[in-house]
């Protein structure tokens, strides 16, 4: 394919500009993502032909390479969704959090990680995460402030919370799937499609593997009789739809721009 | 044996041993990385070292490497007076076998990575940047080293993301970014999701400056309600205008919002911060003010001359601080062999 053949890198304002939005914002959905690479072309260099977004991202990455840096792209475990931050390669990346939050706070978050993982579901209750308040290193903390602090870790997008569960935010899983197999090679998943890290998903009930919700979609697409890849057992979950960016914007359900929809521009 | 010859005595094994082993700037990082006690506060699992991928660091692309490890030979020696200081040696040995070889990496490098990410994360968050904890997290026992990882932090930043590192604060060492693309405020958000914050702030900068350099709360608001603006009124644009004034701003170190001194029941105001200090100047908020009031700055005789004086004094720093940086960059383009050219 075209796209593999490695152009020269080279740095423009262009690219600048991308990555100073790209970071500001922490983490983007792809359309987004694609409004801000043609936002950055009208701005520095109007007559070039836009890159394909593929591209353009590792014409970026080639040269973040020797910081240890890149821009990946990862989907969102519930609907699909594809994202993209820019990550730490060279560190756990934990420790992005660990310059915002105190030692007790980071505690409380890797106890909260920690349950995630043995989850079945993916999900930590709340109740589950605060009853370990006692056990956390540093300072001591109420479960009211350990509440506050799990705010906190949502808001920053590290978890996301569901009544009153919690599990990891598609950031958190882009930045941190490298530590967190290596840190829990026994307890962590394995989606048998993608082989990325799961922490929510659908799993055989005979033979149990597990997949993501993306990965069912896209795999059992259009099958009528849907079956284990792995065991050739029914597979008896609700098979979801597979994520239609074009059906997103039509019916104006995404939510991460309130403002005019624009009109395709490719 | 007392304690600290024991160390002394370890120390010189593992650098003996490290010696030996290879000369493989990974395996001495490591040995390196195992001694540190990491403070919890960075890594979240203290006995996990960073990981840099030992074996295959890719070496730094010409364009991107900082001064050259030459300038690591001429660094003092006497960095830290701890054990650690045995093995900081060990470092800068390394460091001028390497620097014969030209363009593999020092063992600075690491830290400017470090320091890079570190630098990236505040950028994100718009959190202010100071030199305590810089080498609180990153720098550590290197800091006799602080002004070489800065710099070759900061040059990465600027050529990877168009924005400059500058010291906004002399004294307590606070450093923010600039972007060298000209982005106004706004722009950074433009007509990309985030509120544009610039057209309050400028308001707020404005009535401040315009009542002696401080407002009371009440007076900035009551120019705002005169735009629409309302503290405790959802806006279509600004969302929540009072967390933006009173948290937002001033968290961004835009604002000051401080009570009253002796006032009963307490009263607020409003002041400008140290941010909009350095990003704008008290003529450029006149000129905004006299715009919105369809005149010009010398309309407000009394402004205006404060506002000439504080251009004189800007005026003055910059020339200054032009002479400094010459003086650096003629010192730095005898050792610097680096060849980038922006590419337009």
């Amino acid at each position: 394919m075209q796209g593999s053949t490695r152009r020269m890198s080279v740095m423009t304002d262009v690219h600048r500009r991308f990555l100073q939005l790209l970071m500001t914002h922490g983490v983007l959905e792809e359309w987004d993502v694609k409004r801000l690479q043609r936002h950055c072309y009208k701005v520095h260099d109007r007559n070039a032909t836009v890159d394909k977004l593929e591209d353009f991202i590792n014409n970026i990455n080639s040269v973040l390479e020797s910081l240890y840096i890149e821009i990946k792209r990862g989907v969102t475990e519930d609907d699909g969704r594809p994202i993209y931050a820019l990550v730490n390669l060279a560190t756990t990346s934990i420790s992005k959090m660990a310059t915002d939050f105190a030692e007790n706070e980071l505690d409380l978050f890797r106890k909260a990680l920690e349950l995630i993982i043995d989850s079945e579901t993916g999900f930590g209750s709340s109740t589950n995460i605060l009853n370990l308040v006692d056990q956390l290193k540093g300072k001591k903390m109420r479960k009211k402030e350990a509440e506050q602090v799990l705010q906190k870790f949502v808001q920053n997008k590290w978890l996301i919370e569901k009544e009153g569960e919690f599990t990891l935010h598609g950031r958190a899983i882009l930045e941190m799937e490298q530590y967190i197999r290596e840190t829990y090679p026994d307890a962590v998943k394995i989606c048998n499609i993608c082989h990325s890290l799961l922490i929510q998903g659908q799993s055989c009930e005979t033979c149990g593997i597990r997949m993501h919700l993306p990965c069912v979609a896209k795999y059992f697409q259009s099958n009528a009789e849907p079956r284990c890849p792995h065991c050739n057992d029914y597979w008896p979950h609700e098979i979801p739809k597979v994520f239609d960016p074009e059906k997103e914007r039509e019916s104006g359900v995404s939510k991460s721009n309130k403002k005019s929809l624009r009109s395709r521009q490719h | 044996m007392p304690r600290g010859q024991k160390s002394k005595l370890r120390a010189r094994e593992k650098r003996h041993q490290a010696r030996c082993e290879n000369q493989d700037l990974g395996a001495t990082q490591a040995t390196v990385a195992e001694r540190e006690s990491p403070s919890s506060a960075y890594l979240l699992f203290g006995d996990r070292p960073q990981n840099l991928p030992a074996a295959e660091t890719p070496s730094i692309p010409e364009a991107l490497q900082g001064a050259p490890s030459t300038t690591d030979a001429t660094a003092p020696v006497s960095c830290t007076s701890s054990n650690e200081g045995a093995s900081s040696q060990d470092e800068k040995s390394l460091g001028s076998s390497r620097e014969a070889e030209g363009r593999k990496e020092d063992p600075l490098s690491k830290k400017v990575v470090s320091l890079v990410h570190f630098l990236l994360q505040k950028y994100e968050k718009k959190e202010p940047i100071t030199k305590g904890d810089m080498i609180k997290f990153v720098i550590r026992k290197d800091k006799c080293h602080f002004n070489e990882i800065l710099k070759r932090a900061s040059e990465y930043i600027e050529l990877a993301f168009g924005v400059d590192l500058k010291e906004v604060d002399p004294i307590r060492h606070y450093y923010a970014f600039f972007s060298k693309l000209d982005l106004t405020y706004d722009e950074t958000t433009s007509d990309e999701e985030k509120i544009p914050k610039t057209g309050l702030l400028m308001i707020a900068l404005g009535v401040i400056f315009m009542n002696g350099n401080r407002a009371p709360e009440e007076a900035v608001w009551e120019i705002m309600n005169m735009m629409g603006v309302y503290a405790d009124r959802k806006h279509f644009l600004y969302g929540d205008p009072r967390k933006v004034m009173t948290k937002d701003l001033v968290q961004l170190k835009y604002l000051e919002y401080q009570q009253v001194p002796n006032s009963d029941p307490p009263r607020y105001e409003f002041l400008w911060g140290p941010r909009a200090h350095a990003e704008t100047s008290k003529m450029k908020v006149l000129e905004f003010v006299a715009k919105m009031h369809d005149t010009v700055p010398s309309a407000f005789p009394s402004c205006y001359e404060e506002a000439l004086r504080d251009e004189e004094q800007r005026t003055q720093a910059r020339a200054a601080a032009r002479a400094h940086t010459a003086a650096m960059a003629n010192a730095r383009s005898r050792t610097t062999s680096s060849s980038f050219s922006h590419a337009k």
